[in-house]
């Protein structure tokens, strides 16, 4: 057939990298394409590659998530292909959804609603099923950063969500590059979790698809860089460092952020104004290629909702059950109504986001 | 004072900045005037010593005041302390009766290390070399230096060589007394085994 | 260097032409001499200093050109035969004292010496000093020999005694650093006790009349001069053509009048008194030939004087051709050679310059040209600017607002070059990093929302940075001040400087420190070593992310070659070559290819980094960038504590 002499001259990954994604501004800090070279560099929750790479069968434009080439719904639609699961819009595949909580003592105040992540990453590490769990933990300026947790202290210190992006995917890729094979869990946003997707699919990364046991995927509302934000908080006269941040569900209209000085909220508009402009152009709420997915519950603020998606999010769901780690009910109709609602109108706004952009 | 052959006797000391080839055209301008000869020496450094390619000309006479540049194509003889400054020099000061004694040990140019340009294989510069000037001294001097303990004495080990070439009016007891001069007699002991091996690596070339 | 009282008078001697100026204002008498360093110039202060004791003279590194210039004028004043030794940068620095002194006029004799650097071997430019005589009309010497410029030396402090004024004497760098015979002349028994008479003040007032005083020194010299034997013609009485020329460039011109074998045809006047030109011996030559080249670096500096003369006396000289840097004949830049005057000389005369077989040479050329690879300049290996401007590089970019670089002179101004990352966006001359950046900083009310980072190095900090730095602090500029503070001054020879606290002579000085300084002025300031690049970026990237004011940063790690000296680098390096990445995705010769140190190479046969042992110092800096750890530090043994 001879394809690969009809293909255009190779263009070098990394110049595809900064050219379609960080020039453009899309970039939105997941972390797919740190930790794999030393050209790609990270600090204060920006990415960036001063020196040309020369290659043009790199892999961190293949992992990218916010890559604008591939056509999206194509693009999960042959993930969802290869990690045997199905594509289905607008929440993905579901087996079971649940509403619930971790009742241990030690998860609250510290965790996001009801602990239920901190509690499946704990029980994972704890019995051996994953050797350390990729997270992301406050690092220096207050700025997010990848880390790893191997025990259930550490994944405690990392509790709490953060909405800013944080590069956490180089740590997966360092820890994936690592002499060892004990299987690793990742905890990503869902742009984190649709290229912790791409990890596992892709043909020239066998440490992936063979070491990442565990995808758990978060809910996003919206992502934030690290410096627009602290200069944000700056501004508005939020002092010290972040220690807890949420966006509670809809009606509440605010981003509420939690200091040494107490609970401050500012309206979301304003962080609207700072988020990722590639956030702009994502059209899953739910982390759709995660093995389970956890987010908030619409009107039970103690809870969680799982969304569990495939046979490993299954068996760890049913562990934690067994071991009475979790408190599970099944979730309520009329919130999984709300939730695809939300979902669908979060695609609906990315597709438009993206007609615009390509029409000029 | 013997008769020179030819006046005035130009030779070219050339290398990259840092492998003392300042020291070498100095030993050798101190070595010829003791001798009675009237020498002058130009030295390029400066910025030149910052990894660039450097060189010194050596020009002697028996009475003649010279400028401290060689004309093109003119050396009498070129002594490189790294082989592929010896073949950028040939280009300039060469002619088929040069007399070529170098260094064969590389070091790599930033730009070579970089990967923006090739370093020739050995043998395609020791061939382009030898078949453009009248003898080549192709000589593992930086690896005798490394024998004697410091790479640094490649360049003492050089001007063994060129004394044993029997291209300059004077020996291998005038250059030792150059570097007497120079150096204190504790360092005296590897400076004179190195203009031994030079010797040695000469003749046996 | 060497002390130079101790050489033999009478006996000929190896001298470095800058070793022969010393020796020179040794024999006349010199009691004061001060410098600041920079190539071509440095070993004539060297020398000095090294022979300070034996001489029991007073000699001193300043902090800057023009304060050393000042320091030997006060030495003049009070009866002391005294000099200030630059290279021809410094002589723009000094300028402004030097247009009032020839005004006040001088007492013991004083000398300027200029080294240029024709060709910018190692200079950022190839500025042509001669003209700071004609400028501040001055009498100017240029020898053109290591054994003249000892003469010149003597006879420039006896001329500035007779006529009460500097004189200036003009070497280069072909000539700065050339080693020839010199036959040293005797010392002074002894030298005059420094006096001023308080009744005696030096000024310039009244300006015009004292301006007329100086035009008669100025023609007090040219008599002088003409007699000093400086000046020399050689060649037939009546020649084809006349070739004027001076320093090495008369030695030029009768190498190429011999290998073209037209020394009957071509007369040589050699001159080594350019400023003011001897009138009376021009306007004889230029009477005896039909036909004038011009033979000197860099500018057409008695070419033109020449010319003006010559119009001057038209009508009794008739019609006459001049040929040189107006016409092309001699290149208006760069340095001449006696290639460069064969051909002139040739192109003239019709001749051919002999060469060699022509087949050889287009052989050698295509050989050269497939094989003989450029050899680029760069930071030596374990230099501490190699990772300052790596952290630069990085910083700016994750910066991500096209940040800036105002860069200085020293070493670091290689940081233009791919060895510094590109990572200099500008480089004039001592001090005009912050000047610069001081003025980038200004336009944030203009929509500038460019950072600015200005590096300057520790010398260079107390050289001339300072008043751009107070500048810059009192209307509140915006940049970030970096002084890379390698503990010497580096580029020119590891001379000593204010920071340092040692002295020309060894003898003890105060050591100001440059934060002491910053801190005094407000600015605030941190210090970190360079060799630890996360510390380093982290605390660049944080001073690039505030705005507002000055703010500055030390990168003090002693230079690398200092470092040698003083017992080596830590480390013995390797590169594990299982754990080498290579060439695939995930490296792609990350060390050798972007980091460019010349002691790690990528060994293309193995397909992996290397060391090369030769090469390597070991700073142990490349084990921070290699992603796989594959470089390895092993503390050497023998490692000085």
């Amino acid at each position: 057939m001879g394809a690969a002499a009809e293909l255009p001259a190779a263009e070098a990954c990394l110049d595809r990298l900064l050219s379609q994604v960080i020039a453009e501004g899309l970039c939105v800090a997941c972390g797919a394409c740190l930790g794999l070279c030393p050209h790609l560099i990270f600090l204060d929750g920006r990415v960036a590659a001063p020196d040309a790479c020369g290659l043009s069968e790199g892999r961190c434009i293949d992992l990218c998530p916010l890559d604008p080439a591939p056509e999206p719904a194509a693009r999960r639609q042959r993930l969802h292909q290869a990690l045997g699961s199905s594509y289905l819009p607008p929440i993905g595949p579901v087996q079971q959804a649940w509403q619930g909580r971790a009742p241990a003592a030690d998860l609250q105040g510290k965790a996001q609603y009801g602990g239920v992540v901190s509690e499946l990453l704990s029980l994972a590490l704890e019995e051996g099923l994953v050797g350390e769990a990729v997270v992301t933990v406050a690092g220096q300026r207050g700025a997010p950063q990848g880390a790893r947790a191997r025990n259930r202290q550490e994944v405690l210190a990392a509790a709490g969500s953060i909405y800013a992006g944080g590069g956490a995917l180089g740590e997966l890729n360092r820890a994936l590059a690592e002499p060892t094979d004990h299987p690793l869990a990742v905890v990503g946003l869902p742009c984190q979790v649709l290229a912790a997707a791409n990890m596992k699919a892709h043909p020239r990364y066998p440490a992936a698809a063979q070491r990442l046991g565990l995808v758990v995927g978060l809910f996003c509302t919206m992502n934030l860089p690290a410096r627009a934000l602290r200069g944000l908080l700056k501004e508005e006269g939020v002092q010290g460092p972040v220690l807890k941040s949420d966006f509670p569900p809809p009606p509440a209209g605010v981003f509420q952020v939690w200091t040494q000085a107490g609970l401050r909220e500012l309206p979301i508009a304003k962080l609207r104004d700072i988020r990722f402009p590639g956030c702009a152009f994502c059209p899953d709420l739910t982390a759709e290629l995660a093995d389970l997915s956890v987010g908030a519950c619409e009107g039970r603020p103690g809870l969680n909702t799982i969304l569990v998606r495939t046979p490993a999010g299954a068996a760890l769901i049913e562990r934690a059950r067994e071991r009475g780690r979790l408190e599970l009910e099944p979730a309520a109709a009329e919130s999984m109504a709300h939730l695809k609602q939300a979902a669908e109108n979060k695609r609906a706004r990315a597709a438009q986001a993206r007609t615009e952009r390509q029409h000029g | 004072m013997k008769a020179l052959d030819q006046e005035p006797l130009d030779l070219i000391v050339t290398g990259v900045g840092g492998q003392g080839n300042v020291l070498a055209s100095q030993v050798l301008g101190r070595a010829l005037l003791a001798a009675g000869y009237q020498v002058t020496v130009g030295e390029t450094y400066g910025l030149s010593q910052r990894g660039g390619p450097v060189m010194s000309m050596v020009r002697v006479t028996q009475e003649k005041v010279m400028g401290p540049v060689i004309p093109a194509h003119s050396a009498a003889a070129l002594v490189s302390l790294e082989p592929l400054e010896a073949l950028r020099v040939l280009g300039t000061y060469g002619h088929p009766g040069v007399v070529v004694l170098t260094n064969d040990r590389p070091l790599l140019p930033l730009n070579v290390i970089a990967g923006a340009d090739r370093y020739p294989e050995l043998a395609e510069l020791k061939q382009a070399l030898s078949e453009n000037c009248a003898k080549l001294y192709w000589l593992p001097a930086t690896e005798t230096a490394l024998t004697l303990g410091n790479p640094i004495l490649a360049n003492v080990i050089m001007l063994g060589a060129l004394g044993a070439t029997g291209l300059l009016p004077i020996g291998a007891g005038e250059m030792e007394a150059a570097l007497g001069a120079m150096f204190p007699e504790s360092k005296m002991g590897v400076n004179r085994r190195a203009l031994a091996k030079g010797a040695e690596l000469a003749a046996a070339a | 260097m060497a002390d130079l009282t101790k050489l033999t008078p009478g006996q000929r001697t190896l001298l470095q032409g800058n070793e022969a100026i010393a020796r020179g204002a040794l024999e006349a008498g010199v009691s004061l001499a001060a410098a600041y360093p920079g190539n071509p110039s440095s070993e004539i202060l060297e020398s000095l200093a090294d022979s300070a004791a034996s001489a029991g003279i007073y000699v001193e590194w300043s902090a800057n050109e023009k304060v050393a210039l000042e320091a030997a004028a006060g030495a003049s004043f009070t009866g002391l035969r005294a000099m200030a030794s630059m290279k021809q940068n410094g002589v723009n620095v000094c300028q402004d004292f030097i247009c009032n002194l020839t005004i006040s006029g001088t007492k013991g004799g004083i000398v300027l010496v200029t080294a240029d650097d024709p060709g910018s071997i190692s200079s950022t430019n190839e500025q042509d000093a001669r003209f700071i005589a004609k400028l501040a009309e001055l009498p100017l010497l240029e020898p053109s020999t290591p054994a003249e410029c000892l003469a010149m030396m003597r006879f420039a402090f006896e001329l500035s005694e007779q006529i009460g004024n500097l004189v200036v004497l003009r070497s280069i760098s072909r000539l700065s650093h050339t080693r020839a015979g010199v036959t040293p002349g005797p010392l002074p028994a002894s030298r005059p006790r420094p006096y001023w008479d308080p009744k005696v003040a030096w000024h310039t007032l009244p300006t015009v009349p004292r301006h007329r005083v100086m035009l008669e020194k100025l023609a007090q010299a040219g008599r002088i001069m003409s007699a000093a034997g400086f000046n020399a013609y050689r060649g037939p009485e009546r020649p084809e053509l006349l070739v004027i020329a001076s320093a090495s460039s008369a030695l030029y011109a009768g190498e190429a009048r011999d290998r073209l074998g037209v020394a009957s045809r071509v007369g040589l006047l050699k001159l080594g008194c350019t400023w003011p030109l001897d009138e009376a011996l021009l306007l004889k030559h230029l009477a005896s030939t039909e036909q004038i080249l011009f033979a000197e670096e860099v500018d057409p500096f008695i070419e033109d004087g020449v010319k003006a003369l010559y119009a001057q006396h038209a009508p009794e000289l008739g019609v006459k051709r001049f040929f040189g840097a107006a016409t092309g004949h001699t290149p208006p830049v760069g340095e001449l050679s006696p290639d460069v005057l064969a051909s002139a000389l040739g192109q003239i005369l019709g001749r051919e310059p002999a060469t060699v077989d022509p087949a050889y040479l287009e052989r050698v050329a295509e050989r050269v040209a497939a094989l003989v690879p450029p050899r680029e300049f760069g930071f030596c290996p374990g230099c501490p600017h190699r990772a300052s401007f790596w952290a630069m590089k990085q910083v700016l970019a994750v910066d991500g607002r096209d940040g800036l670089v105002s860069g200085d002179i020293g070493c670091y101004s290689l940081a233009m070059l791919p060895t510094g990352f590109k990572r200099a966006n500008a480089v004039h001359c001592m001090g005009s990093g912050p000047g610069v950046a001081g003025g980038l900083g200004q336009l944030r009310g203009q929509g500038f929302t460019q950072p600015v980072i200005t590096t300057v190095g520790d010398s260079t900090f107390f050289h001339a940075a300072l008043p751009a730095i107070i500048n810059a602090r009192w209307n509140r500029s915006d940049f970030v001040l970096v002084v890379l503070d390698n503990s010497a001054t580096a580029m020119t020879g590891f001379q000593p400087h204010p920071g340092t606290g040692q002295t020309a002579t060894g003898r003890e000085g105060t050591q100001l420190d440059p934060e002491t300084v910053l801190k005094a002025l407000g600015v605030p300031c941190q210090v970190v070593d360079p060799y630890d690049m996360q510390a380093t970026q982290q605390a660049l990237y944080d001073a690039v992310q505030a705005s507002g004011g000055v703010r500055a940063l030390i990168l003090r790690r002693v230079c690398a070659l200092v470092q040698n000296k003083r017992g080596g680098h830590p480390y013995t390096m390797s590169v594990d070559q299982d754990k080498c990445r290579g060439q695939d995705c995930g490296c792609h010769r990350f060390c050798s290819r972007v980091f460019r140190c010349p002691g790690l190479f990528f060994d293309e046969a193995a397909g992996k980094a290397m060391i090369d042992p030769v090469v390597c110092v070991g700073c142990g800096v490349c084990t921070q960038i290699c992603p796989a750890g594959a470089i390895q530090a092993e503390p050497r043994k023998e490692a000085a504590a």
